[in-house]
């Protein structure tokens, strides 16, 4: 029977709440006592842990009212079937749940438990499970836009016809520099051949790929390594993501296919900041985290430079945007620069870069915030970044806690791990070592 | 609808209109005859009838005795021997006493006997709660009759409508049941002089709008109006339809209406389940308006209970324009 993950109450005067974010998503495994989600009331935010081990589903849409005691979704077990969401139940009921499950006797019937077991999900409701009005699905199937892809802000995230058309906006508002082919699929991920040992796993920054950690990967010999490139980059998907929330997903179904039981994480920029994210949903899975110059902990961001990058068609508009990454800039050869144009050659790859700048980054500004993140990390993370950091201000490590920390490179920009691979190197390898 | 000719609209009260339309029909046409308890020198139980027995004879206005079976037995007889008679119930509740004579006689006699014979007959009912007449006399039981095939079941909520109604059932060649809410019969409106019909089976839209669609019946079309002001002050921007004819209904300007707004409440005062409002939804949701909407279909009618006679009580049992706002703001809230 699924267990009930309810609407808790934190507030003494507080009526109801929303789910800010969702830290596993629908069909995703969550162990006890781990971060669920994160709601949001009149008065804070704070962030829910699991009650029970088991698989997510049902949850209601992020940023949807939803009185306490309510369910904002189910905990199946592994195998168990799952169907249509169990009825809500009435409140006085919930209140009282410890004393008396919630749900429906007789499903502990067992003759009614096997045609449980018979029924597909797809027998129930659309085929897509999401609950959408007719009107919505008649827009979405008119435009092509797939309902998936929608966050519904009717009662219990229906998505209504407004939701439709205001993706529908969305994209036509965009300029034609953004409009890609989305692709689907899963991550490019590649490995070293080394195998005796926990993993590192790497995460790039955005405009740049899996071959970006060279360098370092010269300084983590006999380690195995594990390099995943995030959509519309490298020889990842060109997928369509709207949201951090909705990239810091992607990159969670890529770390949770990747078979391990730990891992060391290290990200870079954008990269760390997904790192960050990663470790706060499944930080037993992660023995160590290293943060290089990451993202997601103040809004600044030099927005001209990323969206220079994304966009330059050729060498000579690319060049200087790379030099803004170095304190060095006899680094940025011009063998260099057309090395990095021939891997940006493919139009769909700067339109997904350009668009994911867009959505990640409107008007120059970092528009996601991880400060709360590292504030309640409990995996032993270290912050690396260059004090001539021209990308990100290296300020921004200042509002990291106390117990995490930090190495700052005199002379070196926005890539340490490219301008100083020695030193970063050494400071992982003392991190591994001391972990094994 | 304007009249040019007079810059001062003429206004008669709903029973007035529905007078004057007994009067035209009993001058123009022999055959027409009313018939109904207390119809004669008392000039019916809500004073509808006035003082035609004056005009036109007891011949022609007859008071029939306290026994509606009776009444309405006679009514049939007389519509299929090739007088056209108005048959006034004191309430509507006493359709039940007569419902052989509607459902089995007047209903059906035309089919069985292969269309041989017609039954032109038109049945007046006062309904409706609001007067204090507690559970016998308050019923609003238009869907009893509105279930049978046979018999067409109109509810003006105008009386404009109600003269027109009227002479346009005169015109039928089969039984027309005229629901008459009471509350109605001294409100007041444009009349048009003379004769004139407005067609059974035909909804009237009473105010357009973009937001929802509220399809109300007699007088809860007045308490949807109301909402619908109050509503337009907060943005939400209703369209009205009055339904008028509960059978045959008009379909297309319901769904019509639905497929513009994508949003449908019903509002009616009979009973809410198996009521004209659940037939109005389970029609959209047949239909290809199913498609266009955005919202659940919400249905306000009465209270699972016989009309109380504690006047509070009495309100509390059937939709007011508090119940309308309060769906139509869930609705436009996204709350439902």
């Amino acid at each position: 029977m699924p267990v009930e993950v309810i609407m808790p109450k934190v507030d003494m005067d507080m009526a109801s709440g929303k789910v800010a974010t969702w830290h596993v998503l629908s069909g995703e495994h969550v162990e006890k006592g781990t971060p669920l989600f994160d709601i949001e009331t009149d008065k804070a935010a704070m962030e829910v842990e699991a009650e029970a081990s088991g698989i997510l589903h049902h949850p209601v849409a992020e940023g949807v009212d939803v009185p306490i005691g309510q369910p904002v979704a189910w905990l199946y077990q592994e195998g168990e079937a799952v169907g249509e969401p169990p009825a809500a139940v009435p409140l006085a009921a919930s209140e009282d749940k410890k004393a008396s499950p919630p749900a429906d006797e007789t499903e502990r019937d067992p003759v009614s438990a096997v045609k449980a077991d018979r029924v597909e999900p797809q027998q129930y409701g659309a085929a897509d499970n999401v609950r959408a009005t007719p009107l919505a699905r008649t827009i979405a199937r008119d435009a092509a836009v797939e309902l998936t892809e929608i966050a519904g802000t009717g009662p219990r995230g229906r998505v209504q016809a407004a939701d439709v058309r205001g993706k529908i906006d969305a994209r036509q508002t965009e300029t034609p520099a953004l409009q890609f082919q989305a692709e689907s699929g899963p991550l490019n991920i590649s490995r070293s051949r080394a195998d005796k040992g926990i993993p590192v796993v790497l995460i790039h920054g955005f405009g740049s790929d899996a071959s970006a950690w060279k360098p370092l990967e010269a300084y983590l010999k006999g380690r195995p390594v594990i390099r995943i490139e995030l959509p519309g980059h490298g020889k990842s998907p060109k997928l369509r993501i709207d949201s951090f929330a909705e990239l810091s997903s992607v990159v969670r179904r890529a770390f949770d296919t990747l078979d391990i039981e730990r891992a060391h994480l290290v990200g870079h920029s954008l990269g760390g900041a997904l790192a960050l994210s990663l470790a706060d949903t499944r930080s037993k899975s992660i023995a160590s985290l290293t943060l290089i110059a990451p993202g997601g902990l103040g809004p600044e961001v030099n927005g001209p430079a990323l969206e220079g990058i994304s966009k330059s068609t050729r060498a000579e508009s690319l060049g200087p945007w790379l030099k803004e990454l170095v304190f060095d800039e006899t680094m940025i050869t011009d063998g260099y620069v057309k090395a990095a144009m021939a891997s940006r050659k493919e139009p769909a790859l700067r339109a997904a870069q350009a668009r994911l700048c867009d959505t990640l980054f409107p008007d120059g500004v970092q528009s996601f915030d991880l400060k709360a993140a590292i504030g309640r990390l409990d995996v032993p993370t270290r912050l690396i970044w260059g004090k001539n950091d021209a990308i990100i201000p290296w300020r921004h490590a200042l509002r990291a806690p106390g117990n995490i920390a930090l190495h700052l490179f005199d002379g070196v920009g926005h890539t340490p791990q490219f301008e100083a691979p020695a030193e970063v190197g050494k400071i992982l390898r003392q991190v591994y070592d001391g972990a094994s | 609808m304007s009249a040019e000719k007079s810059p001062e609209l003429r206004e008669l009260s709903y029973a007035e209109a529905i007078r004057e339309a007994m009067d035209i029909a009993l001058a123009a046409d022999p055959r027409v005859i009313l018939m109904g308890e207390d119809i004669g020198v008392y000039g019916g139980a809500f004073q509808v009838t006035g003082d035609l027995v004056h005009k036109y004879g007891t011949d022609r206005v007859m008071d029939t005795p306290i026994s509606e079976l009776g009444g309405a037995g006679v009514a049939v007889g007389a519509a299929l021997t090739g007088l056209k008679p108005i048959f006034e119930f004191q309430f509507s509740d006493f359709a039940a006493l007569a419902m052989e004579q509607i459902v089995n006689q007047a209903a059906k006699v035309r089919y069985m006997l292969g269309g041989a014979v017609s039954v032109p007959l038109v049945m007046r009912f006062p309904a409706g709660s609001g007067t204090g007449a507690a559970a016998q006399h308050s019923q609003s039981v238009e869907a009893w009759l509105g279930h049978v095939p046979g018999l067409k079941v109109v509810q003006p909520s105008t009386p404009e409508d109600a003269k027109g109604m009227l002479l346009a059932a005169l015109e039928d060649p089969d039984p027309v049941m005229i629901f008459e809410h009471k509350i109605l019969y001294k409100m007041k409106g444009h009349v048009p002089e003379g004769h004139y019909t407005t067609p059974i089976g035909k909804a009237a839209v009473r105010r357009t709008g973009q937001d929802m669609s509220i399809v109300a019946t007699s007088l809860m079309v007045h308490k949807a109006l109301s909402a619908a002001d109050q509503l337009a002050a907060e943005g939400i921007d209703c369209e009205v339809i009055d339904l008028r004819t509960v059978r045959p209904m008009d379909r297309e300007t319901v769904l019509a209406s639905v497929r513009k707004t994508g949003r449908l409440i019903c509002v009616y005062e009979g009973v809410k389940t198996l009521g004209v409002g659940a037939e109005v939804s389970a029609m959209v949701a047949e239909s290809d308006a199913f498609d266009f909407l955005d919202a659940p279909i919400v249905r306000l009618g009465g209270s699972e209970s016989p009309i109380p006679y504690n006047p509070e009580l009495e309100k509390a049992v059937v939709p007011q324009v508090p119940d309308i706002l309060e769906a139509a703001r869930n609705i436009a809230k996204g709350r439902i």
